[in-house]
């Protein structure tokens, strides 16, 4: 081996004083960085199963299952109707009933998926909820004037509950269907609100699937709908994790997202670093508790890692991503199972928002592709995201996820790109990218242990300057022209076209009914504490005080009881304020 | 052009109204417009148009720059200008950062709103902005 590489060392220097020399000479402009080639040196120490292994085992480098369960689905993709509600065909794509929707009202959201059904949908709902909701707070305060079901639906009480999931019943009862919350703060009253919803309809809790993300540490980082200080909110996420453990075998307990937080501004290795200091710290939580690692861990999954256009360091960077999880899996916390130290994860490698451009905005469809290009060779799903007009701020339009589902069904089906695993296993190059970025987050997560884990950095502010400090450079090397955009700082010339796009087919969410819901909303609310039994309500509220400032009391059965009384999500928030605080943020001055 | 009103450094309010989280966009325009030697104050997330208004008062700003990306900016812009009225301060400039519908924009100039800034903008861009608007007042 070492005779091998001492050879290959001569022959790159050979190369290097001979061609490569040659060719810089010739063309000045280019250096041995400006198209690096990676040999055998690149990767020295190389051990194949110490490094990437064979899919679906330790470390899981090389794909998280042994095949990725929906390639094989990928020859029926054809079979997938239009509207049909099965996210699981990858060639289908993100079909409309699975897609992150929300609509204003309870009634709106209610009608839109009523109507997905019909057209013979069989998915359960991937709710988004509005602001108010996702910060805690009713929509009849006056602190969310103008902002009730504006990004997803508004839910106040548990009657809002029962009319979302009106038309899931029969064989599409709670017992048959998953269910998606984009929640945090609030994550364990929206959990509450799910059991309650199921008990009133007899459906036994085992049998419930779902997952809400509940991933409140990354939200002070990125995003931002905190409420309760970290501290706290850990108990709260305690609650949760517990309560599914010996509740609801088949629910998710989190959802962990770094790919907010890249959203937000962060390196691809901070990205990396801070979500594996944030699941340290939602695994800690767990033992702390007196479970063993694999008793809760398989109950973990993740969004989405990923986020930019460099799609050669982002295959990498799912790699390094997997293997680093099921190293902290094994290594620091015992596990066992081989569950506990998978990445499962919704998406892939995909790009986000914040590749997109507002200028010649179809481009974002080509952005769009690369990263689901990356995503299948990274062991993900062919799913193109965001739709390519997402920067347009007007709601993705039916056309706009048409051509993200097709791109997906191109790549399945034309490119047949999901019929490999981990195409670039093996490649000196991609395998030193994956320990490069791998060794950095390392690196990193030693300096937050350092001060005290996740929880620490964020208290002192660290993660959130660290996010915006980078978020600053990004903008700084767009100014410079250190990072190109196309028809943002190059090519914008004149004689270049500023492509625009126009909306043909319209929103089904009619813009009268969105330009009341607040209000109709408002009025459901007010009828709703009115014909409560407001005494009980005030009691169980009390008595939800007292138990919330009792640390080892879990919440969640008494947040069950509060729901089904119509206790409104502001009110027990508001309890809940009193008595944990609401989290300051740190200047990031 | 410099980033002075005769001898006092322009001030800039940054702030963050509404419920959205996202605030990459106010940070980076705060740590941006800071660089570009004007003196800021950010706000931090969820203030409120009161809370906006009067921070705009005791901070004595000249400029107060809103991000906003949760598509609440009309009602949310309706209520500061009215408050500024209100205060006797209506003659503070106004802008608005963030993702704003195209058609919006009108109407935010309207309410009065100096300028929008969307995607894709230059720091320097709005840093000019300020400079020609304030520092000829």
């Amino acid at each position: 081996m070492n005779e091998d590489l001492e050879k290959i060392r001569e022959a790159k220097k050979a190369w290097e004083e001979g061609p490569l020399a040659k060719t810089i000479k010739k063309f000045p402009y280019c250096t041995p960085e400006s198209s690096r080639f990676y040999s055998p040196l690149d990767v020295e120490d190389f051990d194949f199963l110490e490094k990437v292994g064979f899919p679906g085992t330790y470390p899981f480098t090389a794909g998280t299952f042994a095949v990725e369960p929906l390639a094989g689905l990928a020859r029926f993709a054809h079979m997938a109707g239009s509207g049909e509600g099965t996210g699981q065909i990858p060639g289908a794509g993100p079909t409309r009933a699975a897609i992150y929707s929300g609509y204003g009202t309870p009634e709106d959201t209610r009608d839109y998926y009523k109507g997905l059904l019909e057209r013979g949908g069989r998915g359960g709902p991937n709710l988004a909820f509005d602001l108010p909701t996702q910060c805690g707070y009713d929509s009849d305060d006056p602190l969310v004037e103008g902002e009730v079901g504006k990004v997803g639906v508004c839910v106040d009480s548990l009657a809002d509950f029962e009319i979302i999931y009106e038309p899931y019943q029969g064989d599409l009862n709670l017992d048959r269907i998953a269910s998606n919350f984009t929640i945090n703060a609030p994550a364990n009253v929206i959990i509450a609100m799910y059991a309650a919803l199921a008990e009133k309809r007899g459906v036994p809790l085992e049998k419930l699937r779902a997952t809400p993300q509940n991933d409140i540490l990354k939200e002070y980082v990125a995003r931002g709908t905190y409420i309760f200080p970290p501290k706290p909110a850990l108990r709260m996420f305690r609650d949760s994790l517990l309560f599914i453990c010996k509740n609801m075998p088949n629910v998710n307990i989190t959802s962990i997202g770094g790919y907010h937080i890249r959203e937000a501004g962060a390196t691809r290795e901070q990205d990396l670093a801070f979500s594996m200091a944030i699941a340290i710290a939602y695994l800690q939580v767990g033992v702390d508790a007196g479970l063993h690692v694999d008793e809760f861990a398989p109950r973990f999954t993740f969004n989405a890692f990923g986020g930019s256009m460099e799609i050669l360091k982002e295959i990498a960077f799912q790699r390094a991503a997997r293997r680093m999880y099921a190293r902290i899996l094994k290594e620091r916390f015992g596990a066992k199972d081989d569950r506990s130290m998978r990445i499962r994860q919704v998406l892939g490698a995909h790009i986000g928002p914040s590749s997109t451009t507002l200028q010649r905005p179809l481009n974002n469809l080509t952005r769009a592709v690369l990263g689901a290009v990356a995503s299948v060779m990274s062991g993900g799903r062919p799913l193109p995201f965001p739709p390519y007009d997402e920067p347009l701020g007007l709601g993705w339009s039916l056309e706009a996820m048409q051509l993200a589902t097709d791109a997906g069904r191109i790549i399945t089906c034309e490119a047949k790109l999901l019929e490999y695993t981990d195409p670039f296993a093996g490649s000196y190059c991609m395998e030193a990218m994956t320990d490069e970025i791998e060794n950095a987050a390392w690196e990193e997560l030693e300096k937050i242990e350092k001060m005290g884990g996740a929880v620490a950095a964020i208290e002192n502010g660290y993660m959130q300057r660290e996010v915006s400090r980078s978020a600053y450079e990004r903008q700084r090397a767009m100014e410079t022209c250190q990072r190109l955009v196309v028809g943002v700082n190059c090519f914008t010339g004149e004689d270049e076209l500023e492509v625009t796009t126009n909306r043909l087919v319209p929103n089904p969410y009619d813009p009268v009914k969105r330009e009341q819901a607040e209000e109709r909303q408002r009025e459901r609310l007010a009828e709703i504490k009115k014909s409560r039994d407001n005494k009980e309500v005030a009691r169980l509220l009390n008595e939800l005080k007292d138990l919330a400032a009792k640390e080892e009391e879990n919440l969640i059965p008494h947040l069950i009881e509060c729901v089904k009384a119509y206790a409104t999500e502001g009110e027990i928030c508001n309890v809940l304020r009193e008595v944990f605080g609401e989290f300051q943020a740190v200047s990031p001055f | 052009m410099s980033t002075t009103t005769g001898k006092k450094v322009i001030r800039v309010l940054v702030a963050k109204p509404g419920l959205d989280g996202h605030d990459q966009g106010a940070k980076v325009i705060a740590y941006g417009l800071k660089d570009e030697g004007f003196e800021v104050i950010y706000t931090g997330l969820r203030r409120t148009p009161e809370e906006i208004a009067n921070a705009a008062v005791d901070e004595d700003v000249d400029v107060i720059g809103l991000s906003i990306l949760s598509g609440a900016h009309l009602s949310i812009v309706r209520r500061l200008m009215a408050l500024l009225k209100e205060k006797g301060v209506a003659e503070k400039m106004v802008l608005v950062g963030g993702i704003i519908p195209a058609e919006d924009i009108p109407k935010l100039k309207e309410m009065g709103v100096a300028e929008v800034f969307v995607s894709g903008t230059y720091i320097s861009q709005v840093a000019e902005f300020i400079r020609s608007r304030v520092g000829d007042s």
